[in-house]
């Protein structure tokens, strides 16, 4: 007679090696790998990825009489990248043989290292992003003469008793400087959030992980 | 994980996580991954267990979502070029029970779709209509309709291939 599925079930977890328990381990051993792999992965793509806009900029502004805006954001950009690099050459000494707690700690030593870094950059880039933004945008050609020297024109012509200092409106200056200031105070804080906007997920699950292991250790 | 929990919490349970875990992969080492991933899942989602339900539903619940996440994340990486061949042969090397009508009604139910597998478990481990439906997440109205369907189909798959 045919058996029914049920017996089959039934009788087939009677015999002895079919509901053998997985030994638990190296769960978390992988896991800190893993993850740690995949913020490299990231690391590096978006590391290309700046490289690529980098030169992208550069091309783009400069065929669009905007050269001085391409030449800064591509050296700084650039800059950017090759300090980045040199930050992970420490990263490829980490020893991923340790147990994954030291593991996760020492990488997650070097992440606050390199986010301290870069944080202290951001002050400094984004100003100088806007100021290229600015600088480039006063020369760039507008019918024969450079678009801040006719921008001051027709503002003399509006304003003619503004007070200029070396031939720019004083509140011009004022106002770049204000917003320049501004990206210098903020510049860690838009850092912080471009960064959790690209690694905020990984950032959370290794935070987790050594949530999870501080609390195996206790 | 604190052993405790393992121990009173998960051990209880972990036939039926064994038997759902068996039925979505296909080898050992694809199994003890998905093992510790549901035992670990379950540890941490511990504190958002409410009582509305049973622990045993909670688990099931759990292990259920976490093999058809890991089974969704393996389907996107797989490599197409694996064929189906090799990993039945994989399955039947590596991965048997000792009881080959067992081993059988596996190989048939890995066959269904994710849902009914679960379904077909579930019903296998004679958890009720209500249970089920609670477990999958759906009305459980059908759910009879639907374990007799499976039933049909697993007959035709293992027909003349159990005595």
């Amino acid at each position: 007679m045919e058996k029914s599925i049920e017996n089959i079930w039934k009788e087939g977890f009677l015999k002895n090696d079919a509901l053998v328990v997985p030994k638990i381990n190296n769960l978390y051993d992988q896991k800190s790998i893993h993850i740690i792999d995949k913020f490299k992965r990231m690391f590096k793509i978006n590391l290309i990825a700046i490289v690529f806009f980098a030169f992208a900029m550069l091309v783009v502004t400069t065929f669009n009489g905007l050269p001085i805006i391409g030449i800064s954001w591509f050296l700084i950009l650039i800059a950017l990248v090759v300090i980045n690099k040199k930050l992970t050459n420490s990263l490829k000494k980490m020893d991923y043989h340790k147990n994954s707690y030291e593991y996760l700690m020492s990488f997650n030593k070097w992440l606050q290292e390199q986010l301290a870094i870069n944080r202290k950059m951001a002050r400094l880039y984004y100003p100088l992003f806007f100021l290229s933004i600015v600088v480039g945008f006063w020369f760039v050609d507008a019918e024969g003469i450079n678009l801040g020297e006719r921008l001051i024109g027709e503002v003399l012509y509006g304003f003619p008793d503004i007070y200029l200092v070396n031939g720019v409106p004083l509140i011009g200056i004022a106002l770049v400087l204000i917003i320049a200031g501004l990206l210098v105070l903020f510049g860690g804080r838009i850092y912080n959030l471009d960064v959790k906007i690209v690694y905020g997920r990984i950032f959370k699950k290794i935070e987790e992980l050594i949530t999870d292991l501080e609390e195996l250790r206790n | 994980m604190s052993s405790d929990f393992y121990k009173t919490s998960i051990l209880p349970f972990a036939g039926i996580i064994i038997k759902l875990c068996r039925a979505y992969t296909n080898s050992q080492e694809d199994f003890e991954d998905y093992y510790q991933e549901v035992c670990l899942q379950i540890w941490r989602s511990k504190e958002n267990f409410k009582e509305e339900s049973q622990w045993s539903t909670w688990v099931y619940r759990i292990s259920l979502n976490v093999c058809l996440t890991l089974l969704k994340k393996k389907k996107n990486n797989v490599q197409h070029f694996v064929s189906d061949a090799v990993m039945d042969e994989e399955t039947e090397n590596n991965y048997a029970f000792s009881d080959e009508p067992l081993n059988l009604l596996y190989d048939a139910i890995r066959k269904l779709s994710e849902i009914d597998r679960a379904i077909i478990m579930l019903y296998l481990e004679e958890k009720s209509q209500k249970e089920i439906a609670e477990i999958i997440g759906t009305n459980g109205n059908n759910i009879g309709v639907r374990v007799k369907r499976i039933k049909t189909r697993l007959k035709k798959i293992l027909d003349g291939k159990i005595n």
